[in-house]
Parts: structure tokens; C-alpha cells; sequence
């Protein structure tokens, strides 16, 4: 599957990371040499030697009032709080804005699992009595999406997608689909992931901390997308443009070649790639693309199944106007996807180009 | 970009009212429910005791030991549902892998099994990993994209109670785009004591069976099961010479951005999104013959969803028949937008519009047509099928013949 996007641009992006809140904190994290991971307490089971990129800084009560923060799962608190800092990085004034033209699509790897986790323990610690309705609504994975749309005001298009080390990736082809067809202007799209000693010990049991290296991760990272029209007509900052989305479910046996082809259809210069999910250790892909830059957001901040969104906002901080990057992510067994972003200010629509212009159905 | 009509040319389903599209159909056609007491997990300490179990279920009837152990209910399912979709509609070999795709909607998925890890972990013993493998949604497209050798488009929406009405609605976007030639769309879900005490604890499940737009109805029924749709171009479906059931001809999506439980009271989103999906089918509101609600059974919801339809079919609303499945099958959550999209299809292959179950009187603030008296005929080729969640996740298919 490939869809060209060129009429979409990005506005805005920003990440609530281990490195801390805003995209500012990744960057100069990228550039040290350092990483945000620490060490796993010995008292969470199986995490006796293992770092995590927990997102320890990141205060709920800096981003909304306590009370409403009470209500929420800590999954959302990442979410709200990071496409907040993506709407005002992308100069929107959701007051000036058709909320019902604005919209939101996410990718959540393991949200709503630490709310579920500790709605059963009521349960099995004292019966019917111990569940607490309160957490109830925040074990569904569309919880982070639907409280930033609540928070935000955003009454357009909203949609929760969980597709392994690809979540955000699937949300974010849907969300750019969703401009193209007219459905919204503006777009909040991205990942959210929490992190929890229950998870590491999950983790550990099925085997997936040796897997996949350790060094999970947690937090949010968010893209605002917008119709170049759109952004034109409100002189938007734009950050830079879409290109092609392409995705494959699986690498089929005898194959395997055809689908990697499929996937890189279209990509004929690659100045940064963004590798995202389980990418670094599928040689077939790392073999096919040639780039002069690499960067690998789970490195320094964790890996999480929704950490695309962080992995594309860092993506298009680095570009410079005008070069090519190319976001590569893969799950184990699939899917993958390839996404084409061209970066920087050089590539805004005047508001003349575009004049007239119109992705109404 | 011209879009192409997109038809379905397979159907699949396993629930608690059918183990498969004709037993599915005789239920439906002639108002079966399949609501009744529950054994899957300890339902004593609840309000509720029933709900819509696929019951008399043996995994080893459908997968070998090994596999069995390592899928979880909800993979078992959707994996049974879809092979009955994709063999009905006669597509294997026809296409590349990578042109086709699935799009599915989950919720609980493996909950159901992770529990017993869970519980296991919070007494200190020990339980078998294994438990944990199913325990995100996505994990039943992977499976049946692996099973069924689609390498094409893979993607699982989570959006509670409206997953799979968007994830229908999503394939068929990709197969219009000519982006795939053939979609499995669908869902899977399946009961687990997260939602079962979950729902309980907010004291929206009937006691009894529920009865969706009655009077004293208290809540819903909760159910599960999977259903499946294959979606291709109508151009290829012809060509091919497979059967086609009906088409999706439309679907539209929105949040409320209200509450995460409470409908907003107006109807207005619900309004905007039906008003939306009907535009997106290129028809006006007068094609629509009727609409399968999502029609739960709680208080709040039944009375919504009528305020919503007045809006969309003003003065035309008593020749609207607004339905409920939902006393058939329960609500199947993750699974519920594809049965009812399913459900809608059969219905109006048949031409008639099913019986809305359960009737204990009439309600004043539900005053619409909700068929409580029996199924009826019905010459309307198209009909709208709608899904609510948690978060003000609101999807609405139209579907026609």
C-alpha cells in the first residue's frame, strides 16, 4: 500500500520523553552522546539488571489541573500533555479553529493495561466490592485519544490504532487520510506508551526483555498535521511536508524481496532515516536503504510499541529545508512501513500556490 | 481521485447467537437470542449472571493442541470467522499477498487469559507466560494475516465499542483508493472479567436480558464473538464472478470530545457523524431505509441515539425504523460494530428488518419505531449501522445491496 501525501504538511511537534517534556530535551539529549535510560529498581520483578527510559520528570499537574488529572490514566497524561505542546508548537489557536475540522488519530501500544491491571486487582484482593469504576473507563486504549480530544477540543475524526511496534504509524497514515479525503484540516497524530513494573515483569516472563534488548520505554510523541491550504491560509509554521506513506503487512517466505521493493517504492534519496521498532535487527531492511544520517530515538529513550511518534517528530527537527528523510519502522513479524518526509521551512506553501485549492469531498 | 465502489464478496461470524453465517442468519431472520446464563468465569459475586457466551466451545475443534495454547479466545475467534469470510468469498489465489489486507477492530482481546497471569501474580505463583500473549488487541489481525498469507495492509483500531465499524469503514477506504484489491474487515472480542466487572461495577448490565429502547430496561448484556467482511472494488468482484452480498457505500467518524462514559445529551456529534457517513455514500437521507442502532440498552444511550436520529431524518423519523441487534447477540464490545455490520448486510439480502427483542413496554422518551413487534419486509436496499464507545468514539457505516 502506498499513498502520496504531498498536499499535507506538518505544523507542529513536540514529545514528553525520559529526556523530559518538549522536543528541545530530545534534541540536545541526540546531540550529547548520552542516554536517558537508568537502571530498573531491583525490587520490580525480573528487572534485576536492566535500564528503562521512564519519563520521571514529567509532572500531570504541569499540564492540567489536579483534579482532572485524578481521572486519568497515566497513559493520557502523556498524551494531553504532548499533543498540547505539539498544538502550540504548531502556532494553533484552538479558539480560532472549527474544532469539528480538527481531529485526532494515536497510536497506544499498552495503554489502558496498567489501568486494567489495577481495576482486577481490586477484585482479587476483595471481590466485587474492590473494583473501582473510576478506572474502569482508562483500561480502553482509545482513553489517552478521547481525554486529549476532551481537553483540546478536538471534534473531528478520532480514531485509536494498536498495531505492535507500528501503532503510531498506523494511526498516522489514517490521520494523513483523513485530511486528503477532506474529513479534517488538522490532524493530532502520534504514539503514547506507558510503562510499568508489571509490564517489566511481563515482560521478562514471556521473554521479551532479552528479545528486544531491554530498555523499554514510555511517553508520547506528536505530529501536527495540516492540508498545505490549511496551513497557508493561517501563515502556519510549517515544519516540513509529507511524502509517501508505504506499509506491507509481512515479508512473505520466498518473497521477502518483493515486499522490501514494495515498501521502498518511491524512495530515491534518503538523507536522515529514523529507525523505529524492531528495524535495527531486520538486516533486510537496513541492507536496501543507503542514508548519511541514522537516528534511533529507543536508544537513548526507550523502546516502546508506539515510540514512532517521537521517532518522526525527531526525525523532521533534524531535517534541514529541503533534504529527504525517511522514517523505517518494523514489528518482528510485520507490519513495516516507510514514510517519506521532506524537511524545513523551504518547502511552506505560499498562500498563492495554493490558492483555491480545496481537499473538501 | 475517483473512488471505487467497494462490495463484499464474504461473510463470516462466530458468536454466542450463531457459530456461523447460517446459524447466525436463522437467529437474526427469526429473532433468536443467544443471551443466557454465563460459565466461562465466576459470575456470583455480580449483579448480572447472563450474557452471550459462545457456549459449547471447544478450541480442539478448530486448532490443534499446540496452537491452541498459544492463541488466545479472541485470536481463536477471529481466526475462525475470518477463514469462514475468506472461503465464502472464493478470493484465495486470486490476488497477491501484498495486495490484500486486514483491518480489524479489538478490544478486551486476550484479557481473558492474561487475567489468570495477572491474579497469579498478585498471590506470588506462578502462572504460564504463555497467558500474556494475546493480551493487545493487534495480536488477532497478526495471526490471521500470517494464517492467511495477507501481506498487504495490517492494522487493528481500538476504539472500544466502535473499533470494528471503523475498521470496516477504514478497508473499505483502502480498497476504493485502489490501494488494496481485497480487505478482511472486521473484529474480534471476546468476555473477559475486566469488562464483565467492569461494566458491572458502573451498574449498566440488565439483571435480565437486555432490552434495548424498552421501558424499564436497566443496562446492557455484555456478548462476544468475531465477525468478518471481505471488501473488494466491484470492478474486480465482476470480473472474478464472485457473489456480492452488498457493499459498504460509506462511513464517517468522529469524538465528541464530551466525556469519557456520559453520551452528550443533544445528540448532536451522533447527528453530525450519521449525517456525515450518508454524504460520504453520495445518497441523500431518504435512501436510508433504516438504521441498526447501537442501541445498548442502557438508560442514557437508547434516549441519545433518538434525539440523534430525529436530527438526521427530521420529519421523515416515523418511517425510520431504528433497530437494535444487540438482545440477540449481547454487546460483543470490540467485535459488536462488525456483527452489526454483518447482521445489517443479511437483513437487507433478505429484505426484511429484524425484530428488536426483549420488548417490556414503551418507553415515552424512546417514541421512534424500534420493530418490537416482530421482524418485518422491507424493500429499502440500503441501511446505516451505528457504534458509540467509551471516550465519544462515535462510527457509522452505510450499507447497501
Amino acid at each position: 500500500m502506498i499513498y502520496s501525501f504531498n498536499d499535507i504538511v506538518v505544523s507542529g511537534f513536540s514529545a514528553v520523553t525520559a529526556a523530559g517534556n518538549g522536543m528541545k530535551a530530545v534534541l540536545e539529549l541526540l546531540g550529547s552522546g548520552r542516554d536517558a535510560l537508568s537502571p530498573v529498581p531491583d525490587d520490580v520483578p525480573g528487572g534485576a539488571g536492566q535500564r528503562w527510559g521512564k519519563a520521571s520528570g514529567f509532572k500531570a499537574s504541569d499540564f492540567m489541573p489536579p483534579l482532572k488529572a485524578r481521572k486519568m490514566d497515566r497513559c493520557s497524561h502523556f498524551t494531553v500533555g504532548a499533543s498540547g505542546l505539539a498544538l502550540k508548537d504548531a502556532g494553533i489557536d484552538l479558539k480560532s479553529i472549527d474544532p469539528e475540522r480538527i481531529g485526532i488519530a494515536l497510536g497506544c501500544g499498552f495503554g489502558g493495561v496498567a489501568n486494567s491491571a489495577e481495576f482486577l486487582g481490586g477484585y482479587f484482593k476483595s471481590g466485587a466490592e474492590g473494583l473501582a469504576p473510576v478506572l474502569f473507563p482508562n483500561t480502553v486504549s482509545n482513553a489517552p485519544a478521547s481525554n486529549a480530544s476532551i481537553e483540546h477540543g478536538l471534534k473531528g475524526p478520532n480514531v485509536t490504532l494498536v498495531q505492535r511496534f507500528c501503532s503510531a504509524e498506523s494511526a498516522f497514515v489514517m490521520a494523513c487520510r483523513f485530511i486528503a479525503e477532506g474529513r479534517a484540516d488538522v490532524m493530532v497524530t502520534g504514539g503514547a506508551d506507558d510503562l510499568t513494573p508489571l509490564m517489566i515483569a511481563g515482560f521478562a516472563a514471556t521473554g521479551q526483555l532479552r528479545r528486544y534488548a531491554a530498555c523499554f520505554g514510555e511517553g508520547s510523541g506528536i505530529l501536527v498535521l495540516e492540508s498545505a491550504a490549511h496551513a497557508a491560509r493561517r501563515n502556519a509554521p510549517v515544519k516540513g511536508r509529507v511524502g509517501t506513506v508505504a506499509t506491507i503487512g509481512l515479508l512473505p517466505a520466498g518473497r521477502e524481496q518483493e515486499g522490501v521493493e514494495r515498501l521502498f517504492s518511491g524512495v530515491e534519496r534518503c538523507d536522515l532515516l529514523s529507525l523505529s521498532g524492531t528495524v535495527g535487527g531486520t538486516p533486510l531492511l537496513m541492507q536496501r536503504v543507503e542514508a548519511r544520517g541514522i537516528i534511533d530515538t529507543a536508544a537513548i529513550l526507550g523502546r516502546s510499541l508506539a515510540m514512532g511518534g517521537t521517532a518522526m517528530a525527531t526525525l523532521l527537527a533534524k531535517l534541514q529545508p529541503g533534504q529527504q528523510g525517511v522514517h523505517l519502522a518494523a514489528s518482528p513479524e510485520g507490519p513495516y512501513y516507510a514514510i517519506r518526509f521532506t524537511g524545513g521551512a523551504a518547502t511552506a506553501c505560499i498562500p498563492g500556490e495554493v490558492k483555491g485549492a480545496s481537499h473538501h469531498v | 481521485m475517483v473512488k471505487k465502489r467497494v462490495v463484499i464478496t464474504g461473510l463470516g461470524v462466530f458468536c454466542g447467537a450463531g457459530k456461523n453465517v447460517a446459524q447466525f442468519s436463522d437467529a437474526l431472520l427469526n429473532g433468536k437470542s443467544g443471551i443466557g446464563p454465563l460459565d466461562l468465569f465466576d459470575v456470583s459475586a455480580f449483579p448480572s449472571h447472563i450474557g452471550c457466551q459462545v457456549k459449547g466451545y471447544d478450541p480442539l475443534d478448530h486448532f490443534d493442541r499446540i496452537t491452541a495454547r498459544k492463541l488466545s479466545r479472541a485470536d481463536q475467534f477471529g481466526l475462525i470467522a475470518a477463514a469462514e469470510a475468506l472461503a465464502d468469498s472464493g478470493l484465495s489465489e486470486t490476488y497477491s499477498p501484498f495486495d490484500m489486507g486486514i483491518s480489524m477492530g479489538g478490544g478486551a482481546a486476550g484479557m481473558f487469559q492474561a487475567e489468570r497471569w495477572l491474579k497469579a501474580q498478585l498471590v506470588g505463583e506462578n502462572a504460564p507466560p504463555v497467558l500474556l500473549r494475546g493480551v493487545l488487541p493487534d495480536k488477532t489481525a497478526t495471526e490471521i494475516a500470517r494464517a492467511c498469507n495477507l501481506a498487504g495492509y495490517q492494522g487493528t483500531v481500538t476504539t472500544a465499542c466502535s473499533s470494528s465499524a471503523t475498521a470496516i469503514g477504514w478497508g473499505a477506504e483502502l480498497v476504493a483508493t485502489g490501494q488494496q484489491r481485497a480487505v478482511l474487515a472486521g473484529g474480534s472480542d471476546t468476555l473477559s472479567l475486566l469488562t464483565f466487572g467492569g461494566f458491572n461495577s458502573l451498574k449498566v448490565v440488565d439483571p435480565e436480558p437486555c432490552s434495548p429502547f424498552s421501558l424499564g430496561r436497566q443496562g446492557i448484556s455484555l456478548g462476544e464473538g468475531a465477525a468478518f467482511l471481505v471488501l473488494e472494488s466491484e470492478e474486480d468482484a465482476v470480473a472474478r464472478g464472485a457473489r456480492v452480498y452488498g457493499a459498504v457505500l460509506g462511513y464517517a467518524l468522529a469524538g465528541e470530545a464530551y466525556h469519557m462514559t456520559a453520551p452528550e445529551p443533544t445528540g448532536s456529534t451522533a447527528a453530525r457523524v450519521m449525517r456525515n457517513a450518508i454524504a460520504a455514500a453520495g445518497i441523500d437521507s431518504g435512501r436510508v431505509g433504516w438504521v441498526n442502532a447501537h442501541g445498548t440498552g442502557t438508560p442514557l444511550n437508547d434516549v441519545v441515539e433518538s434525539h440523534a436520529m430525529q436530527l438526521v431524518f427530521g420529519e421523515r423519523i416515523p418511517s425510520v425504523p431504528l433497530i437494535s441487534t444487540k438482545a440477540m447477540t449481547g454487546h460483543c464490545l470490540g467485535a459488536a460494530g462488525a456483527i452489526e455490520a454483518l447482521a445489517t448486510v443479511i437483513a437487507l439480502n433478505h429484505r426484511i428488518i429484524p425484530q428488536t427483542l426483549n420488548f417490556r413496554g414503551r418507553d415515552p422518551e424512546c417514541d421512534l419505531d424500534y420493530c418490537h413487534e416482530g421482524k418485518r419486509s422491507c424493500e429499502a436496499d440500503i441501511a446505516m449501522s451505528n457504534s458509540f464507545a467509551f471516550g465519544g468514539n462515535i462510527t457509522s457505516l452505510v450499507l447497501g445491496i
